[in-house]
């Protein structure tokens, strides 16, 4: 009998590998057999040791998390999204699930019975690669996009710590140096200096007998135990080989167990077959970082957002990893801070080259928390556009060519992933893209009337960092503030910030136990960022613009200098550094795990350490507002 | 009980008694069902196709399903429709009896959900009684009213299914046709028995 549904489940499945092996009819014929589930948000449709179910899946709609839990600490392995297959262990192996896939939102998915697709899979070895590979990976978009993080089905821990192993595929030199071993010492060195590298492979034939390092030379030519006019055959040391494909790990084994830094790969692994290439120690660490270096390299020469779309995922998994690897938040921010800026910088390039060179000099500035650089996560954009003053019946001109700049740049950046502003704070906006003289004018008007309109929050354009543009229009806007903060000592635009800032909604009652929302869309739900990140974020600034410390926006370096200025309230501010820090590492890690701005976590999902940590991130907010309070005398508006 | 003594002496068709004698024992299976008909009068209007999805162990069994136009003769003759359209389309086609026979078959025993299902079971339990068989006996359970239960709303507050499907956060129905929307009333049922904690 006919059935559309079958139908319909057979043309969303022809769109995805390796479904687009099959035929439609064949298609129709699996989608008969196929049973739909509804999962809701945080079910888990199998755990790590289920035992395995007699079909795979497909997602259909909505997103699946898969993850490992140890150390009762779940660790993100990868997502699933529409048309990716996962829970593909029951194909090859017989053993229990070794992952947990739970829906991070509500979701549909395709039960898929084994029984009725193993025949497609014996009769179509295009459709067995794709879920041998699947098997290995998981995950369609790492297979299309950077096919160097493939992350195993197959978790295994290292001395039961919560080490999981990444078998990364390794880039190395392919085209290594090598001579033959009559050549002269010095020649050698002189190979090795013009080519900028660190090591030569001695070989006959294309088969290694030995390897030239610097530490050679080091320890052999410059002691003059040899001289440079001797064949290069009497310094040479025993070369390491191994054969292609090593992984990530297995090299850096090699590397430790030897006690070498480069190790030459041959064919089978063997010093009797011909060389393939080299890999040295530089190739290991920059395959570990998935080295932000060149994530900028490749930003500034993104042909579209799409493009950049997809480079800022790989910060995010560049952030997800140094997390998981304990690498310091502060380090983190830094990095990602650069690596944001070069999107914006390079989103502003490509708009300028779509419409057109503009025709006054200007600035493109973050603000926010992109111009304070502790964007770790997809948070909206902020910005604003100055632009020179030019002549009053140019203005209108240049005025327009700016707004149509900024808009191209703000839809790209929503391209990227970066939602809009709710409030409207972004260069797009009239307000928000003007001359010098009108900023000037604004940033007047808002420091003698601070409380014009009270409902309207221009803190933030206190935070702006230059992304793209003439550095000197930043630097007159910032003089022309500070000129205003000194020239008035503008107790009220001060008392203003102050009491914006200890204003905000306390994180703990009065018993000490944590404010939840009460309703809405995040009931029950912990507001991370406007009971505990905001408040420190507006304290700093204001500390930071009426100790007229110039240049820093980052409101763990502003608690910093503070902290160096005013010695009487050094520990405070050390405190209130490092909470800030924590705070920021909570709000990261609770948008990776939710895949969202991690605006809103859920404290039931904390362990109970790290619910009493969180807890300690919020005791220097009380000596914070004890400085302000007396500080600014916050009798003007409380 | 009334019905009962009414129908005592009643000789029915033998698939309706096959379909009585299923009621032995309650069913695990749920039967998602949609009817698209002429009208909202059930004396006067005729059902014009009925689709249904089973669902058993909380998973829409795709391969368990029922399609069917009905080709009504009367109806379209009163009208002047052609029936051109619906003979070309590709769906499978039945007269009403022989639709009505095969979807009695089909259903057996399991709990019915719809969206204002008692106007579809009224819609069947009218065709039914031209086939000489008795009421429908199986149990309906309403995805609007378990919405309005999920949601602690009164009764009088009434969604039409793409509202509920967009309240519940489900895919756009695509297609409008009675196998689409019993498959979406299929989905939002699994979510509503989910929410509702239903067993």
């Amino acid at each position: 009998m006919k059935n559309s549904i079958a139908e319909r489940i057979a043309d969303f499945l022809s769109a995805y590998p390796p479904f687009t092996n099959l035929t439609f009819d064949e298609l129709t014929q699996v989608a008969m057999d196929i049973r739909v589930i509804t999962l809701e948000k945080h079910k888990a449709i199998f755990k790590i040791d289920d035992p395995l179910h007699d079909c795979f899946y497909v997602v259909g709609a909505g997103v699946i998390n898969l993850s490992v839990i140890s150390d009762a600490e779940e660790t993100l392995l990868n997502r699933c999204e529409p048309g990716d297959i996962m829970g593909l262990r029951p194909f090859f192996a017989k053993n229990n699930y070794q992952m947990t896939a739970k829906a991070r939102e509500d979701s549909i998915l395709y039960a898929i019975p084994i029984a009725t697709f193993r025949p497609f899979v014996a009769n179509n070895t295009a459709v067995l690669d794709f879920l041998l590979q699947s098997f290995a990976s998981t995950s369609r978009s790492s297979l299309d996009k950077n096919k160097n993080k493939l992350i195993n089905d197959t978790v295994q821990y290292i001395d039961s710590q919560t080490e999981i192993q990444y078998f990364q595929s390794l880039d190395y030199n392919k085209k290594p140096l090598t001579v033959a071993p009559t050549a002269i010492v010095q020649q050698v060195a002189q190979l090795m200096t013009d080519n900028l590298t660190g090591c030569v492979i001695v070989q006959e034939n294309n088969i290694p007998l030995g390897i030239v390092t610097d530490s050679e030379f080091r320890s052999k030519v410059a002691t003059g135990r040899f001289y440079i006019t001797t064949l290069v055959n009497s310094i040479m040391s025993p070369v390491i080989t191994v054969p292609e494909n090593l992984s990530l790990a297995e090299a850096q084994l090699f590397m430790l167990r030897q006690n070498v830094q480069y190790l030459c790969v041959t064919i089978d692994g063997t010093d009797k077959t011909q060389i393939r290439g080299i890999i040295s120690q530089h190739d290991i660490i920059s395959a570990q970082s998935n080295n932000p270096g060149i994530l900028v390299k490749e930003i500034k020469k993104a042909p579209d957002a799409s493009e950049l779309k997809h480079l800022r995922e790989k910060l995010a998994d560049f952030i997800r990893i140094s997390i998981d690897n304990k690498i310091p938040i502060s380090h983190i921010n830094n990095i990602a801070g650069e690596v944001n800026m070069a999107i914006i910088k390079r989103a502003v390039d490509l708009a300028i080259l779509e419409i057109g060179s503009p025709p006054a000099r200007f600035a493109w500035l973050s603000i926010g928390s992109q111009g304070r650089k502790e964007q770790l996560l997809m948070t909206d954009q902020d910005s604003m556009l100055v632009f020179e003053d030019v002549a009053a019946d140019k203005y209108r001109d240049v005025k327009d060519y700016f707004l149509k700049l900024a808009k191209r740049v703000i839809s790209m950046l929503e391209t990227v992933g970066y939602p809009l502003c709710r409030y409207g704070h972004m260069a797009g906006n009239m307000v928000w893209c003007k001359s010098m003289t009108d900023w000037t004018n604004q940033f007047d008007e808002w420091m003698t009337n601070p409380a014009a309109k009270p409902e309207d929050s221009y803190s933030i354009f206190f935070d702006f960092e230059i992304a793209f543009g003439e550095i000197q229009l930043e630097e007159a806007l910032t003089d022309s503030i500070f000129s205003n903060l000194s020239a008035r000592k503008n107790k009220k635009f001060f008392a203003f910030l102050g009491n914006e800032a200890i204003r905000k909604p306390p994180p703990l009652s009065f018993f000490k136990q944590f404010n939840l929302e009460e309703e809405g869309e995040h009931k029950e739900l912990f507001d991370i960022k406007n009971r505990a990140i905001m408040p420190y974020v507006d304290a700093a600034r204001v500390l930071t613009l009426s100790n007229h410390i110039k240049g820093v926006n980052n409101t763990f370096s502003r608690f910093k200098q503070l902290a160096a200025n005013e010695p009487k309230y050094a520990d405070i501010y050390m405190n209130c550094a490092e909470a800030f820090l924590m705070l920021l590492k909570f709000r990261t890690i609770s948008g990776i795990r939710n895949g969202n701005d991690g605006q809103f976590i859920s404290i039931e999902e904390l362990t109970k350490p790290d619910r009493e940590k969180l807890k300690n991130c919020f005791l220097p907010l009380k000596d914070l507002e004890e400085i302000i309070k007396n500080k600014y005398q916050l009798t003007f508006f409380s | 009980m009334l019905d009962w003594l009414k129908n005592i002496n009643k000789d029915y068709p033998d698939f309706w008694k096959a379909y009585l004698s299923k009621f032995d024992r309650r069913s695990p299976r749920f039967v998602a069902l949609s009817i698209t008909t002429t009208g909202h009068d059930y004396k006067k209007d005729v059902i014009l196709s009925i689709s249904g999805f089973g669902i058993l162990n909380d998973e829409i069994i795709i391969g368990d399903s029922y399609e069917v136009v009905l080709l009504q003769y009367v109806y379209n003759h009163d009208h002047q429709l052609s029936n051109e359209f619906i003979v070309e389309s590709r769906q499978p086609k039945a007269l009403e009896p022989d639709g009505i026979k095969a979807f009695v078959d089909y259903i057996g025993n399991a709990t019915l959900v719809g969206h204002r299902v008692n106007f579809d079971v009224e819609m069947i339990n009218e065709a039914l009684e031209k086939l000489h068989c008795g009421r429908l006996k199986n149990e309906a359970l309403d995805i609007e009213i378990m919405y309005q239960k999920w949601k602690d709303l009164n009764d009088d507050k009434h969604f039409t299914l793409a509202e509920l499907s967009s309240l519940l956060k489900m895919p756009a129905i695509e297609k409008v046709s009675a196998s689409e929307d019993a498959y979406a009333i299929a989905l939002m049922f699994l979510k509503l028995k989910s929410r509702l904690g239903l067993k």
